[in-house]
């Protein structure tokens, strides 16, 4: 993706491509009941009957593109000494944070993700400038990547400063 | 940047370790157990075997005397003008009361402590709530006092730690102390041993009660306050000041005394317009011509600018002196009035950042900052306590830099490496595809008759404005690793050039859009405890970007390198 950067080790979930697509169609769906509330209030002229096919067209392509380009992007690892994810799909982030310097790890079961049997895993460094997020793990890799890094953060000294 | 790291305390079911706990002073060491925040928080004494030492009663005063001055105007308005209908005054009055009262309670409730590992605040009336730091996060030490303090001879403290999502609070402050007590409570919090060898020298060091002279074999304390290991390292010259009118503080204070003003009036009815010299100067003015009236306002504005702001420059940096005390703490105190005395412990340093403001720039004039851990720029209680020097010749804001991070002149005032032909490009499409939006807007606007048909003519300067602008841009845009130091600079309108330790490099985080990917560029982030947090070079090509990064931290990055990208080109810097 990047030249001269490798590719991060492990791919998320499959099963994320489900759920993000659905958390898209959700999405598209509330702005298509939103425009036609207002299309109503507002007394149906033409300029509805263009609007809301338009945001259904656009909506259905995201929610079937973004997900597919997502999972290809959304790549993660865990060394004995730096955490590395890239996330993203039209724009790519990287990140690469040392365990070392790791201050907290959490995990998170958002309601839509339990359906789809997902978890994510954040770990926060003493910088504010952002935690790295690990998203769209099956829900054993997850609690097997929170106890690894439990283990190893937990033998680091210091103030991680 | 919003603070993400908030997201932690509310959420976080599972931290890392043991979650916070209150160690007694039974406790060790100071190494035995790392809690994940510097700062917790309990609601139980922590114990109540050592002296617990009260603020200054002096500090009683300090907030009627202040709600006093405060209410002058209005109570001036009142007896003067006679101008009584009305009930605002007497709700200021009112809550000036309450104020008072809140303060009594707060000084009855509020005791702090100092043991050999951790520095105590307790406070509270009906919660009592203990906060306590240990004392080897102790990063920095502000000792502040506006008028009312300096006359009643206080000093407010605020201990900065390394946590920078710190709420109301949170914070450790007291308010306030002695001025002696305040500065002897600098010195044992930045200059005592911070890890007490094992045995009576380390009992010892437990208790130190400000105002004490500290005790017991202590090699590291220093001796006296003007001892010979203290080192100036700039103060101001009184030709610094002809850089006050190039920042912008004058605006500012010209927006502060007009809210005042219109506070005055709102409570006191007084009509200000009515009054005899205002009143005259306003008919004079009335009855010129147009042009005349607004270049009068024009050249008010800008006299009072310059004023205010020379005032203002005085204010805050009169007396400015940076000093290098004994066991690496660097000591920054300025002010005439309000004066403030900021410490910071020089290992917590992790960089400094020259700042040049267009107009200071052009005068060939910067500020420089700290990068420092636990002091956040621009954050809070804070505010400002990261400054090194106010705004001074270029040349000696950079010599400073350089001489208190130790290093030579290279990271601070060394050439830079450009970000090459793509990155130009780039700031020049985005500087003037933003102008073309405002023009087009106009000329949409005009043609829809909401504004005259010319409108769209004088928006097209923008163009030519935003050529500039974005070539300025470009040529801010540089980076360079010097013997460990990561140096970024970008920004026109206000530019700024970081030097960062690569030690103080905690993590990296690269980005790169749809159009950066196009042209092979990438945004280069090194994340850190210390200052901004994150500091960023813009649009700078791949390859040397990873180069970059592998090169000042080349344990972390290079094992999620490969061979196959093209070769990283010269090194960097």
């Amino acid at each position: 993706m990047l030249p001269g950067l490798r590719d991060p080790g492990n791919r998320v979930s499959r099963r994320a491509i489900g759920y993000w697509t659905a958390r898209a169609a959700a999405d598209g769906l509330f702005l298509l009941v939103i425009e036609a509330v207002i299309g109503a209030a507002a007394g149906l002229s033409v300029i509805w009957w263009l609007v809301l096919p338009v945001t259904a067209v656009i909506s259905a392509a995201y929610a079937l593109i973004m997900p597919r380009w997502r999972y290809r992007v959304h790549r993660w690892e865990v060394t004995g000494d730096a955490v590395y994810t890239r996330t993203g799909w039209v724009s790519v982030h990287w990140r690469i944070a040392p365990i070392s310097r790791i201050q907290t790890i959490d995990s998170h079961r958002w309601l839509g993700e339990r359906v789809f049997g997902l978890a994510n895993v954040t770990a926060t460094t003493a910088s504010a400038a952002g935690p790295v997020h690990i998203r769209g793990l099956d829900r054993a890799t997850a609690d097997r990547l929170l106890e690894e890094l439990t283990v190893a953060t937990g033998q680091i000294a210091g103030d991680a400063t | 940047m919003s603070d993400a790291r908030d997201d932690r305390d509310s959420t976080g079911p599972l931290p890392v370790r043991p979650g916070p706990a209150s160690p007694g002073p039974a406790s060790p060491g100071p190494a035995s157990t790392v809690p994940v925040s510097p700062v917790t928080v309990s609601t139980v004494p922590v114990s109540t075997g050592e002296e617990w030492l009260w603020l200054s009663p002096r500090s009683l005063v300090v907030r009627p005397v202040t709600d006093l001055l405060r209410l002058l105007p209005v109570l001036i308005g009142l007896l003067v003008f006679g101008s009584a209908h009305g009930s605002g005054g007497y709700w200021g009055i009112a809550v000036a009361a309450l104020a008072i009262g809140a303060s009594v309670v707060r000084y009855c409730t509020t005791r702090y402590r100092i043991t050999a590992e951790r520095v105590y605040l307790r406070h509270g009336l009906l919660n009592t709530k203990v906060l306590s730091v240990p004392r080897d996060r102790v990063r920095s030490v502000d000792l502040s006092a506006h008028v009312v303090y300096r006359l009643l001879g206080l000093r407010r403290v605020q201990v900065g730690t390394g946590r920078n999502d710190r709420r109301e609070g949170e914070s450790l402050h007291l308010d306030a102390l002695r001025l002696a007590d305040a500065e002897s409570l600098r010195r044992t919090l930045l200059t005592a041993p911070r890890a007490p060898a094992g045995g009576p020298a380390g009992a010892v060091a437990g208790d130190l009660a400000p105002g004490t002279t500290p005790a017991g074999p202590q090699p590291e304390l220093a001796a006296g306050p003007p001892g010979p290991a203290e080192r100036e390292l700039a103060r101001l010259q009184p030709g610094w000041i002809r850089f006050a009118p190039l920042t912008l503080t004058g605006l500012v204070i010209i927006g502060v005394v007009v809210g005042a003003v219109l506070q005055f009036v709102d409570a006191t009815h007084v009509n200000v317009i009515a009054v005899g010299p205002v009143h005259r100067v306003l008919v004079r003015v009335g009855t010129e011509p147009a042009g005349l009236q607004i270049l009068d306002g024009v050249l008010t504005v800008l006299v009072a600018a310059v004023l205010l702001s020379v005032a203002g420059y005085i204010a805050l940096f009169w007396n400015y002196r940076l000093v290098s005390e004994a066991g690496g703490v660097l000591r920054v105190s300025r002010g005439l009035l309000s004066t403030r005395v900021t410490t910071i412990d020089t290992r917590r340093l992790r960089g400094a950042e020259l700042s040049e403001p267009l107009l200071l720039r052009a005068a060939g004039g910067a500020r420089c900052l700290a990068i420092t851990t636990g002091l956040r720029v621009g954050h809070g209680a804070e505010r400002g306590g990261s400054l090194l020097v106010p705004p001074a010749p270029r040349r000696v804001a950079a010599q400073t830099a350089a001489t208190v991070l130790g290093t030579g002149s290279g990271p601070l005032t060394g050439d830079l490496a450009r970000h090459g032909p793509a990155a130009r490009r780039r700031r020049h499409v985005r500087a003037l595809s933003a102008a073309a939006l405002v023009v087009a807007g106009f000329l949409a606007a005009g043609l829809a008759g909401a504004v005259p048909g010319w409108a769209w003519l004088p928006s097209l300067a923008l163009l030519p404005l935003a050529a500039v602008l974005a070539d300025d841009r470009y040529r801010s845009l540089g980076h360079r690793l010097d013997d460990g130091w990561l140096v970024t600079r970008t920004g026109s309108l206000v530019r700024r050039r970081s030097v960062l330790s690569a030690e103080g490099i905690i993590g990296w985080r690269i980005h790169q859009s749809w159009f950066q990917r196009r042209q092979g560029l990438v945004s280069l982030a090194a994340t850190t405890a210390a200052g901004r947090q994150h500091y960023v070079a813009h649009d700078i090509p791949q390859a040397r970007a990873l180069a970059l990064a592998a090169a000042a931290t080349p344990a972390l990055v290079s094992p999620f390198l490969d061979g196959s990208g093209p070769e990283p080109g010269p090194p960097p810097g």
